[in-house]
């Protein structure tokens, strides 16, 4: 049940062009919006697959039309209980800046809303609290009529995500009591 | 016109760096052997056809080059001039600025060129990350056509059967469509095969460009060498030749700067003053074996000893030959006792190793004082499927290399004892210590009541992975996981099963690895249990 396909590369953006399109989604109660140009599809929620030692928000892979793809849940990023999954549950997947090279990643999100567009002029600077992801991984606030839909900068959300560098968590019997430092 | 231009260009960038390669090859064999005259005619040639395509594509200053080699060459064989080592090194100076002119000259040319080895960076020959093009036969192309024609018209008879009117009872209908399936099926599997045999290339060029390399680098060193090839036929994977280049590469340098001794020391020892470095190549069922001996002085276990002990390692005087042996390809160890120009920076046959372990091969040494060594690489045969062993945890699937896993025992539910997930099992006499993939993983629930054991195999250590269930052996075409996950050392790769999900696919070294760093009371990740071999 794919509902949505995105074939525009992100490079067709026209300098004259102020309003850009968003297509918004709901996570833990909030909604939120991503650039459109940077949403490759939307997806039902399938198996995924766990992969050990991942970053804790990394909830493992999918099979993404023959291509393995991670996925993301944000509400972990964003240090609230994890996603869980109901009908509504779908992945969308977005090119992500990982190491300046584009690449596909899954987000888990609560359900899909609509796709909006916005002038530069109705967003606002993220406020500096009060939202659960930090002002640090938001571009903005998007006003339309009496709402706000939070403009998630997904290569600071995803593509800063600290790498697994061991594996191996701390052994808990450490009688020798040799520090290693890894950050686990 | 301007496409005309480029196609000329193209092939004759493709065609300089051929014949660059015979000249240069060509006189460093020369060397050895002066009065060959079928050599010297054949660089010759090689010259005088570069000349000729400079010069119908316009590029006139290279082929004014190309006619003062050919000029030289010339008098060689008309023996005005004798065929000297001084000669050739003069050759082969020029031969450098004539590659380095040709690089500049393309690159001012105003169309793409990507593709075409003579615009790789600097370092010519061993340029890593030029663009990859291969070439293949026709007939092979040909070949892969009329099979996937083939498969395409299996198929069409595939959906005829399924679509047809019940005529014959759904059985037969049935028979005759997974028939035509497996027929499609087999199809398939001769044209993956082709497709796989398009990949291999022979070591045999590859190997020659060290050629050069070693005679120049033993110039410097001030010592004799001579090295051999055998196995030029040997065919590898192009990915995989790509990648031992510069391990090679290394092996070589290390070969030439503290292995083969000065034509001096080496009299004194009694030896031919000109050492011999042999590199070969054979096949060997699902691997290819790479090695690279020489007649020197071997490693010195003493030195790798003592180095050992510097770098805090208490336990070194009391490790045998081959254990010190292996310690000289953990991170950072190096025996060079000064930075030399070519190897000894610190990195050493570490780095060797490394790139080993990234292409699932692996490295060995062995080593007689005196007398030389020989550093063994073991490749698999390609890099893009895995025969492997698939087995179910806690509702995941994973992926055993069949090639570490031994066998597949059912675990006597009495042996299950430990909560970390470690336990030792009593194996034909033998204790076998076994890790819990559900525990390692931290994949969680209860295990069933029936476990089963895979017995793994990685060099010298044998180990168990208890999983809930093995699902069968299967070719696993690797596919790539996303760079956030490249740190994860105990899952090498990924594959999608038949029922469309994705598998990971386990490096069982490093899984053994992680169930050793957490065992209680591990001396940590630096342990040396860590076997090479």
């Amino acid at each position: 049940m794919m509902h949505f396909e995105n074939d525009e590369r992100a490079t067709s953006a026209d300098a004259e062009v102020a309003r850009r399109q968003y297509l918004t989604f709901f996570l833990g109660g909030e909604e939120y919006g991503v650039p459109i140009l940077r949403v490759r599809q939307i997806i039902e929620l399938g198996a995924i697959t766990r992969v050990p030692a991942a970053p804790a928000c990394v909830r493992g892979v999918i099979n993404l039309r023959g291509g393995v793809v991670p996925v993301a849940d944000l509400a972990i990023r964003f240090g609230q209980p994890e996603c869980v999954p109901t009908r509504f549950t779908c992945i969308v997947v977005v090119d992500v800046a990982l190491d300046d090279e584009l690449t596909l990643m899954g987000l888990m999100v609560d359900s899909v809303n609509q796709t909006m567009e916005l002038a530069d002029g109705d967003i606002e600077p993220p406020p500096s609290f009060g939202t659960q992801a930090g002002p640090e991984l938001l571009l903005g606030m998007g006003k339309y009529g009496a709402k706000f839909v939070l403009l998630l900068d997904i290569d600071q959300a995803l593509g800063s995500l600290e790498r697994p560098a061991d594996p191996a968590p701390e052994p808990v019997a450490a009688s020798a009591g040799e520090p290693r430092g890894a950050d686990a | 016109m301007e496409i005309d231009r480029t196609l000329l260009l193209q092939t004759f960038a493709a065609e300089a760096d051929e014949q660059l390669q015979v000249m240069e090859q060509g006189l460093v064999a020369l060397e050895l052997r002066p009065a060959d005259a079928e050599l010297l005619a054949a660089v010759f040639r090689a010259a005088h056809t570069f000349k000729g395509n400079a010069a119908v594509v316009g590029l006139e200053a290279l082929a004014l080059r190309a006619h003062v080699i050919e000029d030289a060459l010339d008098s060689m064989r008309t023996h005005a001039a004798p065929v000297s080592s001084g000669a050739v090194s003069e050759l082969l100076t020029t031969l450098d600025t004539l590659r380095s002119e040709l690089r500049q000259s393309l690159a001012r040319e105003p169309v793409d060129l990507a593709g075409t080895s003579a615009l790789g960076p600097d370092d010519g020959a061993f340029a890593a990350n030029r663009h990859r093009t291969l070439r293949i036969d026709a007939a092979k192309l040909d070949r892969m056509l009329s099979l996937s024609g083939e498969i395409s018209i299996a198929r069409g008879r595939l959906r005829a059967q399924l679509a047809a009117e019940d005529a014959h009872g759904a059985e037969l209908r049935l028979a005759a469509a997974l028939e035509t399936h497996l027929e499609a099926d087999r199809l398939h599997r001769e044209l993956q095969e082709e497709i796989m045999q398009a990949r291999m290339v022979p070591v045999g060029p590859m190997f020659r460009q060290y050629q050069r390399v070693v005679r120049d680098l033993a110039l410097s060193l001030g010592k004799r060498v001579a090295l051999s090839i055998t196995g030029e036929d040997v065919e590898l994977d192009t990915t995989v030749s790509d990648h031992v280049r510069d391990p090679i590469m290394h092996m070589l340098r290390n070969a030439l700067d503290h292995g083969i001794e000065t034509p001096e020391r080496r009299s004194a020892a009694g030896k031919d003053p000109v050492g011999r470095l042999t590199l070969g190549a054979r096949r060997e069922a699902n691997s290819i074996f790479i090695e690279l001996s020489d007649d020197g002085a071997g490693f010195d276990t003493q030195r790798i000893a003592q180095r050992a002990r510097q770098l805090g390692d208490e336990r070194a005087s009391e490790l045998g030959e081959e254990e010190l042996l292996r310690l000289v390809m953990e991170p950072g160890f190096s025996t060079a006792d000064g930075v030399s120009e070519l190897s000894g920076r610190g990195v050493g046959m570490d780095v060797v190793r490394r790139n080993i372990d990234a292409l699932r091969g692996t490295v060995s040494i062995a080593s007689r004082r005196g007398q030389g060594s020989t550093i063994g690489l073991r490749l698999p045969l390609t890099l893009a499927i895995i025969d492997g062993f698939f087995v179910e945890v806690a509702g995941e699937t994973y992926v055993l290399p069949l090639e570490s896993v031994t066998e597949c025992i059912e675990l006597p539910s009495d042996q299950r004892t430990h909560a970390d997930g470690c336990g030792v099992h009593d194996f034909r006499g033998q204790a076998l210590p076994y890790v819990r993939l559900r525990e390692l993983f931290g994949l969680g629930g209860a295990p069933p009541r029936r476990e089963h054991l895979a017995i793994v195999r990685h060099g010298e250590r044998q180990a168990g992975i208890a999983i809930d269930a093995p699902l069968g052996q299967d070719q696993a075409v690797i596919k790539p996981l996303s760079k956030l996950f490249h740190g994860i050392a105990a899952v090498a790769g990924s594959t999608i099963t038949g029922s469309g999900h994705v598998a990971l696919i386990l490096d069982v070294a490093a899984v053994l690895d992680l169930a050793v760093a957490r065992a209680p009371g591990s001396r940590g990740v630096t342990d040396s249990s860590r076997e090479v071999a």
